[in-house]
């Protein structure tokens, strides 16, 4: 028996939010996002804005360059947070196969409800509407890459300034025949850099995938070949899985004035790591990924990853680690907001240890000696002569 | 240029080199390969300037000449070819190649053979004279233990000294170590000491045919290159510059616990382990345990958090402290895979130093691996 899976994809989130607060934005062209000034970029904007060429992810100088009467409204993250939390609690009423996969998406797995999954997802776009004024697509499928597929054509369908609010079903059998004459970047996973590559090798249609040989597309695509293959057949066994929160140790930093001073900001995060550091071995866990956040003054945020080749617990690793993730995004003056650091893949203690490189084993001793001082006079006993200036001066969150 | 030449050899040619084709190179004429008469015979090239390869075959030559040709159109035109004779004729005016084959009749364009990096000559009256078959199980033994991370040269190299007839070769990757010596049947005059990518040394390995063949190995004074020549191929390759780890210093010389271990109830150990193991950190624990007047046995346990847990216990002749060590067990089963003797012996001293394996009956391969460390 076929599947019964959901896409839903709440439309223009940020900008319906912002609606609900100030309802005179209805039907004006606006965008959410960081100030033109601060090299800020939209984070979502209505669909009035978007007849104007405005899309997310646009620097928002380029935007107002496109449209000058678009009207730029400072982001309310918490509120978006809060109200994806209300959106996903009434989508887990339904069913408890959820997974959420961003902010404002989220795949489910109805195949045991009796009903139609068509009159399901009709329901539930009217439920997250009528209790939360949020409208939403919905894509129905029999599979997740499907139903993915089928919002973003609902959505693509969908012309005027109001929301699309569609809901579009793929029947289970169709697949390969909706997908063939698409276009190649409509693929889940295919982005404009790789839809390059498609085109240059004359597939420009999902369907012109099915006409090369596997050998073919192996020597193009390695060992991506053979998923491509399933996928341009509309097959995905992937099953809808509850995404564990990602298990890992971090900690932020909101500075109390925006701070663009490298000393000072890098002297943070090292103060930062080595908090993460003594919890994980507090724990006695380590982690191979390490991570960070950058929150603008815009209130943009980014964030950074890296994954080692060993797990580590130790300051110096997620230091050297964070501070270089760190420095990648950040250009002299620059000023920051919030800086945060994390491990996550985290799991037991094992370290290879290196026949050529002893600074794991000094750095284990030193780091051992340390926690087991802290542990018994206090924090301020002993630190590092690099962190003993005062630094209270920013709040700790 | 104009000949013929059968087509299974031809394929077979294109086979040994084009795995020296840079495919991605941003010089076209790097994803050629070079097609010359030389000598009576037809020769293949191809280079990606760290790694050339050369292969000659027979042919029938009406009229010298050299073209490249795009690597991958030829190789899949000539693996498709019909018939048993492949006549292939230059047309030097639009530098194309035209291949014609039973029926078959194309025309590829090419570029000009000047084009394409000179490879040196060897002067093989200077050069090393070994042994494929023993040089390719050498390579075999130590090969692996070198090290994929790009960030570290000389590590991604093989050691190799000569001195005299003693020859060694040695890898590793900072957490093992592989010494493989060796007996030249002639002692040479001058003393090698080169650090050759061990890609290089295992693609020689692959396109050096078994058999009472020799490899001559030459290294010219100062051209950072090592040329690897026999009867239809030849291979040149840059050599790593860099110090390579002094590892004599760091294999340790005595050990508490002595285990000898049957090598197939060992690999078996680890293969039945690691299929657990690789769901997690790869770990396997060594549970060496002696037993007074009598033979010993190693508990081999693994376990993860998702798949479960397992234990596999192996009888052994142990000598010295019981001991519980634990090991990356891929690292184990690759060198158990080449150890080539019925028995193994472990040799370890405490869970944070360093493991010895080597054959037993046969010092002239040793193995240290670093143990892993459990918080």
């Amino acid at each position: 028996m076929s599947r019964k899976i959901l896409h839903v994809d709440l439309d223009a989130f940020f900008c319906a939010v912002e609606e609900k607060f100030d309802p005179s934005l209805k039907g004006k062209a606006f965008a959410t996002g960081g100030s033109p000034e601060g090299r800020g970029v939209v984070t979502s904007c209505s669909y009035a804005a978007r007849q104007h060429g405005i899309h997310s992810a646009m620097p928002m100088i380029q935007a107002l360059r496109k449209y000058p009467e678009l009207l730029v409204v400072r982001g309310h993250y918490k509120d978006y947070t809060d109200f994806s939390r209300q959106v996903m609690a009434i989508i887990r009423e339904l069913t408890p196969l959820v997974e959420q996969i961003s902010i404002d998406e989220a795949f489910l797995d109805v195949t045991d409800l009796p009903q139609e999954a068509v009159e399901i997802a009709r329901d539930l776009q009217k439920k997250i509407y009528d209790t939360l004024g949020l409208p939403c697509s919905i894509g129905v499928a029999s599979n997740k890459l499907m139903a993915k597929i089928a919002t973003n054509i609902g959505k693509s369908r969908h012309t005027g300034s109001n929301y699309p609010m569609a809901i579009l079903y793929i029947p289970p059998g169709t697949e390969k025949d909706f997908l063939a004459p698409l276009p190649i970047n409509e693929m889940w996973g295919i982005g404009p850099k790789s839809a390059e590559r498609f085109r240059a090798l004359g597939i420009e249609k999902i369907g012109d995938i099915l006409k090369y040989p596997l050998p073919w597309l192996q020597q193009h695509f390695g060992k991506f070949a053979s998923d491509l293959l399933e996928r341009a057949q509309g097959i995905d066994n992937r099953l809808v899985e509850e995404y564990e929160g990602v298990k890992s140790v971090s900690n932020e930093v909101t500075f109390f004035e925006d701070l663009g001073d490298r000393q000072l900001l890098l002297r943070t995060i090292r103060g930062i790591s080595e908090k993460v550091g003594r919890r994980l071995r507090h724990k006695a866990l380590s982690g191979k990924t390490v991570r960070v956040k950058i929150r603008w003054p815009n209130f943009e945020t980014i964030t950074r990853q890296i994954t080692l080749p060993q797990p580590t617990d130790q300051d110096k690793v997620i230091y050297e680690t964070a501070s270089t993730l760190f420095l990648k995004e950040w250009k002299p003056g620059k000023k920051v907001r919030l800086i945060g650091v994390g491990v996550a893949q985290i799991g037991d203690d094992y370290q290879q240890l290196s026949l050529l490189d002893h600074s794991y084993e000094k750095e284990k001793n030193l780091l051992d000696a340390l926690d087991a001082l802290h542990e018994r006079f206090g924090k301020d006993a002993i630190q590092k002569g690099i962190q003993s200036d005062n630094y209270r001066s920013w709040k700790d969150a | 240029m104009k000949l013929t030449v059968s087509q299974a050899q031809l394929a077979h040619g294109l086979g040994v080199v084009s795995r020296a084709v840079s495919p991605r190179s941003t010089l076209p004429v790097l994803n050629n390969i070079l097609i010359a008469t030389d000598e009576g015979r037809l020769r293949l090239s191809a280079t990606n300037l760290e790694l050339g390869i050369t292969c000659w075959i027979g042919a029938q030559i009406e009229e010298e000449g050299s073209i490249t040709i795009p690597a991958r159109i030829f190789a899949d035109l000539v693996s498709t070819l019909p018939g048993d004779k492949v006549s292939l004729a230059l047309t030097v005016r639009t530098q194309s190649l035209n291949i014609r084959c039973g029926t078959s009749n194309f025309d590829i364009k090419g570029i000009d053979a000047q084009e394409f990096p000179p490879m040196p000559i060897p002067d093989l009256a200077s050069g090393v004279e070994l042994n494929v078959a023993d040089f390719k199980d050498m390579i075999r033994q130590v090969g692996f233990a070198a090290s994929a991370d790009e960030a570290r040269p000389v590590l991604q190299g093989v050691l190799m000294e000569i001195n005299e007839n003693q020859m060694s070769l040695a890898a590793t990757d900072g957490f093992r170590i592989a010494v493989r010596n060796a007996e030249l049947s002639n002692a040479i005059a001058n003393p090698v000491k080169v650090i050759i990518p061990a890609r290089s040394l295992g693609e020689l390995a692959r396109i050096a045919t078994d058999g009472n063949e020799t490899v001559t190995m030459v290294v010219p004074q100062d051209r950072g290159q090592a040329i690897f020549h026999m009867k239809d191929a030849e291979l040149v390759t840059q050599l790593i510059e860099g110090n390579f780890p002094d590892y004599r210093a760091i294999l340790p010389r005595t050990f508490k616990t002595r285990t000898i271990i049957s090598t197939t109830e060992f690999l078996k150990a680890c293969r039945q382990a690691e299929i657990i193991a690789r769901e997690g950190n790869y770990v396997i624990r060594l549970k060496i345990q002696p037993q007074e007047g009598g033979p010993g046995a190693v508990e081999f346990t693994t376990q993860s958090e998702e798949m479960g847990s397992g234990e596999v216990v192996v009888d052994a002749n142990i000598e010295g402290p019981e001991l519980l060590i634990a090991f990356n067990v891929r690292f184990l089963s690759e060198v158990l895979e080449v150890i080539g003797t019925p028995n193994t012996i472990l040799e370890t001293n405490a869970n944070n130093t360093p493991g010895m394996l080597s054959p037993v009956g046969d010092e002239s391969y040793k193995h240290v691996i670093m143990p892993m460390h459990l918080g």
